[in-house]
């Protein structure tokens, strides 16, 4: 009798633990088969790839821009900057440069360059605590432009970028324009090509989507908004971690018409974080963001369930990502291990199947990556894709758990990423009060 | 680089129709826009479609006669339908099982509402919703591969009327299945939206193929050049790789399921994946197919006996397709189908492969389209070639003249011989004694349930509703010699056995099967169903002496 009775707790557990592995299994399947949908987005066919560029300009520039570029401790590259900006083809914008009180030398390299073109002006920020979004704001007032567009101290901007900004305003009555934005220096280390990747697939293929589909959030430069809207918006964010995704996702939901090109000549180029720790921590600063505009709930006002449905998921998306990559290897270790039936054990491999083709379409997204920059791909680049791939995936699942343990926390200071091509001791990043 | 505008955020999604950079082969008719909402082609589709059915539904029951497989893939079904497992004896890997999985879900509607439904006859109208299908998806297909609307439709009547076709996809054959999904494969590596999400479900449709029947393995790459051809630059490494790797990876669910039971590799108390696959390769060869002598060449002239139009005209057609590729954009179109037909007709030519009775079913679907396109090919030489706008009218009037000839003499040869293949296969009862020999088993013999018979596939079925157990009361007569779970169970050899039903297969196949064969001379007819080679007998073991 007892043995009988031991036999049907087995069953039991068996038949529980079937069901949970199943649950989790198909949960993460589908989770992973959207993503991976949208994220192929700008390849489905010839014809929504050839959309994602920009026009040809028409010649006709009516629209006059004004460039924010807030710079903080980036005495080191903000003037190789400006100069670029101001080899632009477009004949009617302006550089505000926005420096700190605080910041004297990053103020004097400023001042020269305002002082050599008259194109330049300076904005100084008076704010105790100073972040991105309340430097951006400080400065919008001054701004005289028809359209706003924001870029960072270390970005290269194509010259002939604004051109195209304007022509896409004319032609699609846009609110909002965001270009391409892309991390080149995938050769820098593991972390750093799939860095590459990642920018590559968001602002080649994923943004497009959300362009397509009403809902977007915003990239951190080479957005351009009408200074109206702008204005009418009220500027960015001041408490916000992620102000770029949070002014997108406050445009959209009042209905403002974005518009998001890439070309792989006119993206603003970019390095990746210089460490992995500057990594870890502008990840989560990211993901803190992400989590404060999903609190906000300013998506809410979206008209379509399906938007906001789309807005919820993308929002989320960070949580979802350090659990899928904690829960798939586990579910497929349980599978193996403890001895479930082979249908079970069957689902549990379909995570897998999507991850491996992720992987394989990240292989191909590689290559074409590397074809469309004209940079050379070797092997081991592949490799470390793959190999990187997992470690990664614990990356992002760190960056994610901090990332809610100081929002519960209420941390909500910015913990400025770093960069390399500011390589100075002064550069260090405000405020680095994170416990590591 | 084409100047596009970027896409845009608005409360209604835009269309993304936009104009692209083509690299479509040049000079080929335009492909149909829409063929869901083309009138002229739901109309000629629909109505052959139905002309189709009719044929093939016809006498379905009756003609051809019952095959051995049929029988053995239906069991299996059952034994699916009956949580059995993947067969009711020992599943040994000889085909992957998605085959009969999926004659499990075609019949389990039928088989819950009556469960005797389940036999060879009954279940044959599963078979017509997959040539309807494999009829409608060889439309679509030859529209997408840009033949004009009568070319694509001739195609269609081809595979559905040829009476090849008509005997070969009434059968409950598996090939009849991949072969399905392996057009859909191709209909959707052909999207003309060239979407990426269709080229990988052309992966999936492909691994489906594959897993239904093995034999589909050979036709991929001519899927994969089809798919090449019909993909867009810009796109086409993400659509192709997507491709591959959904088929992979569906592909791969066989041997991970092998290996989750265990079954992998070869060992000591076990079936394997393994020996599985060396069985299927290594079966005796048939001989070559064109030495007369050889089983090859029967299985073919088994074939040419029913229709000699669509095997060597679509052979020949295909070969015209692959030589005229530089000038015929028709032929540069069907570039698939024709590899398609070209690789069959390699691997068939191996000097001294197994050559199974069903294999051309996996080329028909192709040789129907290039057959098809040959003649459209053709059609267009004789018609528009070198036609000029100031062309005299009695040259125009000589090439109606000649395109009317021609189709007088092709309808001249074709209609008759398929009237009279066609009739046959709507009027012929070739399974009198099968009918017979399964009412007398399930009527005279006292009790079934302890009685142990020796039966071929095809009867099987019916002796488990009429209350036979299945396995080792009803037993698939080979088992008898080659499944030690059955032979265990026949300590006493012949003697273990109270009836074997001599049916055509069993009395081919009992010469090398010991057991088998000793039943056969140990026995004497009790009942004897139709006359001559294709008669049923109904044997009872003579026990000696009384021995048992």
């Amino acid at each position: 009798m007892t043995d009988r009775r031991a036999l049907r707790g087995i069953w039991g557990d068996l038949l529980l633990t079937s069901v949970f592995i199943a649950a989790v299994s198909l949960a993460l399947f589908w989770m992973a088969a959207f993503t991976l949908w949208w994220q192929m987005h700008a390849w489905r066919t010839p014809e929504v790839l050839a959309a994602t560029r920009f026009g040809r300009p028409d010649g006709g520039e009516q629209l006059s821009f004004s460039l924010l570029l807030p710079a903080r401790h980036e005495q080191a590259v903000l003037d190789h900057t400006i100069q670029r900006l101001l080899e632009s083809t477009h004949t009617d914008f302006e550089i505000i440069v926005i420096v700190g009180h605080d910041d004297p030398e990053t103020t004097q390299v400023a001042e020269k360059a305002a002082a050599r073109d008259a194109r330049v002006r300076v904005v100084v920020d008076t704010h105790e605590k100073k972040n991105k979004p309340k430097a951006m704001n400080t400065a919008l007032p001054h701004c005289r432009g028809d359209v706003v567009g924001v870029f960072d101290a270390e970005d290269q901007v194509h010259p002939e970028l604004l051109a195209h900004v304007d022509h896409a305003f004319r032609t699609t009555g846009a609110d909002v324009v965001q270009g391409g934005v892309q991390l080149i220096n995938f050769h820098s280390s593991w972390y750093s090509l799939r860095n590459c990747l990642e920018y590559f697939f968001w602002f080649r293929s994923r943004l497009h989507l959300h362009a397509q589909k009403g809902f977007i959030p915003l990239g951190g430069n080479t957005v351009f908004v009408r200074t109206e809207v702008l204005r009418e918006a009220d500027g960015w964010d001041p408490d916000c971690l992620a102000e770029d995704c949070d002014l997108g996702v406050r445009l959209s939901s009042v209905g403002k018409k974005v518009v998001v090109a890439y070309d792989s000549d006119m993206v603003t180029r970019e390095e990746t974080p210089g460490s992995l720790m500057s990594l870890l921590k502008q990840r989560t600063r990211w993901n803190q963001g992400f989590l404060q505009v999903y609190r906000k709930k300013d998506w809410r006002e979206l008209p379509g369930l399906g938007q906001r449905l789309l807005a919820r998921y993308t929002l989320m998306t960070p949580f979802m990502q350090a659990f899928s990559g904690v829960v798939i290897p586990l579910n497929a270790a349980v599978a193996l291990f403890l001895d479930v039936p082979v249908g079970v054990a069957f689902l549990t491999f379909l995570p897998l199947v999507t991850a491996v083709v992720t992987f394989v379409f990240e292989v191909v997204g590689l290559h074409d990556f590397g074809v469309q920059y004209g940079l050379r791909v070797r092997l081991a680049h592949y490799v470390k894709l793959i190999v990187g791939g997992p470690f990664y995936q614990v990356l992002l699942a760190g960056a994610a758990i901090r990332a809610v343990w100081r929002e519960q926390r209420g941390r909500n200071d910015w913990e400025l990423t770093s960069h390399v091509g500011a390589h100075l001791t002064a550069a260090e990043p405000i405020r680095e009060d994170v416990p590591a | 680089m084409t100047s596009t505008l970027p896409a845009v955020t608005a409360a209604t999604v835009p269309a993304q129709g936009r104009p692209v950079p083509t690299d479509r082969p040049a000079g080929r008719a335009e492909p149909p826009v829409r063929l869901r909402s083309s009138r002229p082609d739901l109309l000629l589709c629909g109505a052959l479609l139905t002309v189709i059915l009719v044929v093939q539904g016809w006498n379905i029951a009756d003609y051809p006669a019952l095959s051995d497989d049929e029988g053995t893939y239906l069991a299996q079904a059952w034994a699916v339908q009956q949580g059995r497992g993947l067969a009711h004896y020992t599943y040994w890997y000889d085909h992957p099982p998605l085959g009969w999985i999926q004659i499990a879900l075609l019949g389990w509607i039928p088989s819950a509402l009556s469960p005797g439904s389940m036999t060879v006859a009954t279940m044959r109208v599963a078979m017509l919703l997959i040539s309807g299908v494999s009829a409608v998806l060889v439309y679509v297909l030859g529209r997408r591969l840009s033949l004009p609307r009568w070319a694509a439709g001739l195609g269609t009547a081809l595979l559905g009327l040829s009476p090849l076709a008509v005997v070969l996809s009434r059968e409950i054959f598996l090939d009849n299945i991949a072969v399905m999904w392996l057009l859909l494969a191709f209909c959707l590596a052909a999207s003309p939206s060239r979407h990426l999400w269709h080229h990988f479900g052309a992966g999936l449709a492909a691994a489906a193929g594959v897993l239904t029947k093995e034999t589909m393995l050979v036709v991929l790459p001519a899927l994969f050049v089809t798919m090449w051809a019909h993909s867009h630059r810009d796109t086409r490494k993400f659509a192709l790789t997507g491709a591959v790797t959904a088929c992979a990876l569906i592909g791969m669910s066989y041997p991970l399921f092998a290996l989750l039971k265990g079954e992998l590799f070869p060992g000591a108390g076990h079936v394997s994946l393994w020996d599985g696959i060396t069985y299927q390769m290594s079966r005796p060869g048939s001989g070559f197919l064109l030495d007369r002598g050889s089983g090859s060449y029967g299985v073919l002239h088994s074939w040419l006996y029913y229709d000699r139009v669509l095997p060597l005209g679509g052979l020949a057609g295909a070969l015209l397709l692959l030589l005229t590729r530089r000038w015929s954009g028709t032929a540069r179109a069907l570039t698939g189908p024709s590899l398609a037909v070209a690789i069959l007709a390699l691997v068939a030519l191996r000097p001294n492969g197994y050559l199974p009775a069903m294999y051309v079913i996996g080329a028909l679907p192709f040789l129907a389209l290039v057959l098809a396109g040959g003649l459209a090919s053709v059609g267009h030489a004789v018609l528009r070639r070198r036609r000029t706008e100031g062309e005299k009218r009695y040259v125009t009037g000589g090439r109606y003249a000649a395109a009317a000839v021609l189709v007088l003499a092709a309808g001249a040869y074709v209609v008759p011989h398929w009237y009279d293949g066609d009739r046959t296969a709507v009027t012929a009862d070739a399974n009198k004694p099968y009918r017979q020999a399964s009412h007398w088993l399930g009527t005279k013999v006292a009790d079934p349930k302890d009685t142990r018979v020796l039966v071929d596939d095809a009867l099987w079925l019916d002796l488990v509703h009429a209350g036979y157990r299945p396995g080792l009361g009803a037993v698939w007569f080979y088992k008898a010699d080659l499944d030690p779970a059955v032979t265990r169970t026949m300590p006493h050899g012949w003697r273990d056995i109270d009836y074997v039903v001599a049916s055509p297969t069993v009395r081919r196949d009992a010469k090398d099967l010991p057991n088998v064969r000793a039943a056969i001379q140990h026995s004497v007819p009790v009942a004897t169903f139709g006359t001559g080679e294709d008669r049923i007998e109904i044997r009872r073991i003579q026990a000696v002496g009384g021995a048992r």
